[in-house]
């Protein structure tokens, strides 16, 4: 490699660090500001200002509420996702093709067009609100948790369930012993992509809700569209970090210490595709 | 791991119902109220009556924000494309990305919304850069709700360059080392790797990811409600003010600005669709 390739390298390395990291840098400066006027390059004085005017906004509250919702949501989105990526996988479904496309349809939707039209319905429905932005946003999680868990069950060795069932486990040993461990990893980035959905969402709060449900990114917009309030916005939107972040660590540790002892399983001999195929239980254990 | 191939079974059928059933209802239930809504057949008060005065009234506003949202969601997938492809194939390239690799996926978790808060305190005529710059506030350029959608379109195309990039540079760790040492062996140089292996391998999964990106962006509201212009404004927000708007008469109006972002998206899917599969065919 010539130098002017290894410079060519280097600068091209500090462009995209910068890229990827500047747009969040105001949030971690103005969280611990005082006060900082004029073009002074650092602020004046540092505190924790904006965190206390951030708790008095009702962040405490919002925070729980949009915990509860992003949590309700992959609750919802990832075992409907789950059973319908593996109904997929085994074709057991009519019409496979309109199946898959319809589920991920709701990506391509604009969420605010849909829900526009929907909330008419649901009023007349007297479904509550709380109900309709779930409904909503489970909807909005299904085409990632379907598409993850196709992925995970596309590396999925059915066999181990077969071996497993003809060495006499339950079905409910099966479930829990064989296909959520070896699906874990799946399961945990479906569930963490299900959660972002239902903690990150703005607008279908705001359409449904009314302004009423208030989670910490309608608080987030209150105070951004305000003016003056700079520390009081960082903390808020820090704190709306958090969560997301600690679940993104989560996963990454979930999937390394699983991905140790699942590689030893799967570079065994898995149980045999001949032996499998001679095995006349096989369709009746399914 | 070829898994049992099953015709279908009430088993089957009864696994996919939760999920089916859940997005049938909303996708025609929401779209078909839309629909609805934007030519008089479900008003809120009186008779439903057919009438197309929505879209009418909407008229030049609609044709002004259907620019400025292609405009938007171009520019930002364009540099999103890029940025991410560069990253991915940095990322792949070398084993000592450790720094880039966190901060892209850093990114991914981000919510729109919080970034668009901080990209606001970043470029504002009072923000970190203008700051930084010792620029006084009259001197910088409005970036920020100015008349060109720059700080709308640095943030979506900040973060879904992250998007891009992860996607882009999962498809490429799991084939690109076996390809490149392929080609190493048969003499081909960086370039020669980069234009014939790295490029060819990355295509389909850059288009995808950028088609999810561009969609995304043409119906996003938050980002252009925060940093955008009061006038003019993108189809999200100009459905979402009509729609909250006090005057009732409004509602068909806004219910035509949500339909005609609709048929877009629809429109650029189907499109991106059939691009892949010219690629997949091509290949």
């Amino acid at each position: 490699m010539t130098p002017a390739v290894r410079a060519g390298r280097a600068v091209l390395r500090v462009f995209l660090v910068t890229w990827f990291l500047l747009p969040l840098v105001p949030l971690v400066l103005w969280a611990a500001t005082e006060t900082w006027t004029g073009a002074t390059p650092l602020p004046q004085k540092w505190g924790a200002q904006g965190f206390t005017d951030a708790f008095a906004d009702g962040g405490a509250l919002a925070f729980l509420r949009s915990l509860a919702l992003g949590c309700v949501v992959a609750l919802l989105a990832t075992p409907a996702g789950t059973v319908a990526a593996r109904a997929l996988t085994l074709r057991t479904v009519p019409r496979p093709r309109f199946v898959s496309a319809l589920l991920i349809a709701p990506v391509v939707l604009p969420v605010f067009a849909v829900v526009m039209g929907l909330d008419v319905v649901l009023l007349r429905l007297h479904v509550p609100g709380e109900l309709g932005i779930v409904l909503v946003l489970a909807v909005a999680s299904l085409p990632y948790t379907t598409y993850l868990m196709r992925l995970a069950y596309s590396a999925y060795d059915f066999a181990f369930e077969d071996e497993a069932r003809t060495l006499g486990a339950s079905r409910r040993a099966v479930l829990w012993r064989v296909r959520l461990p070896l699906l874990a990893p799946g399961l945990a980035a479906a569930a963490f992509l299900a959660f972002l959905v239902g903690w990150s969402d703005y607008i279908v709060t705001l359409l449904i809700g009314g302004g009423r449900f208030v989670t910490l990114p309608v608080l987030v917009a209150s105070a951004a569209s305000g003016t003056g309030n700079e520390p009081t916005v960082a903390a808020l939107s820090i704190t709306a970090l958090v969560p997301p972040f600690l679940a993104l660590a989560a996963v990454g540790v979930l999937r390394r210490s699983l991905a140790r002892p699942m590689s030893r399983l799967t570079a065994r001999p898995t149980p045999g595709n001949a032996f499998h195929r001679a095995l006349p239980t096989r369709g009746a254990a399914a | 791991m070829t898994p049992r191939t099953h015709t279908w079974s009430w088993r089957g059928t009864v696994a996919v119902a939760p999920a089916v059933l859940a997005v049938l209802f909303v996708i025609c239930a929401g779209l078909g109220g839309t629909l609805l809504q934007s030519v008089g057949l479900m008003p809120l008060v009186g008779a439903p009556r057919l009438s197309f005065a929505g879209y009418l009234h909407a008229g030049d506003e609609l044709l002004t924000a259907t620019g400025l949202s292609l405009l938007i969601a171009s520019a930002s997938t364009l540099v999103a494309a890029l940025v991410g492809l560069t990253s991915a194939l940095v990322l792949v390239g070398s084993r000592s990305g450790k720094v880039l690799s966190g901060l892209v996926t850093a990114s991914i978790p981000v919510p729109h919304l919080v970034g668009a808060a901080s990209v606001g305190l970043l470029l504002a005529d009072t923000g970190l850069v203008a700051r930084w710059l010792g620029v006084p506030a009259q001197a910088w350029p409005s970036l920020v709700a100015g008349r060109w959608p720059t700080a709308v379109i640095f943030e979506y195309a900040w973060k879904e360059s992250a998007f891009v990039a992860l996607v882009v540079s999962v498809t490429l760790a799991m084939r690109l080392p076996d390809y490149h040492e392929t080609a190493a062996v048969l003499g081909a140089g960086p370039w020669a790797r980069l234009r014939h292996v790295s490029l060819p391998l990355a295509a389909p999964s850059l288009l995808a990811a950028s088609a999810v990106a561009f969609v995304y962006t043409l119906g996003s509201y938050e980002v252009a409600w925060l940093l955008g212009a009061v006038y003019p404004e993108p189809l999200p927000v100009m459905s979402y003010r009509l729609f909250t708007s006090t005057d009732l008469t409004a509602r068909p109006e806004a219910m035509a600005v949500a339909v005609t972002t609709a048929a877009l998206s629809g429109a650029a899917a189907l499109a991106a669709l059939a691009l892949l599969r010219r690629l997949a065919a091509w290949r």
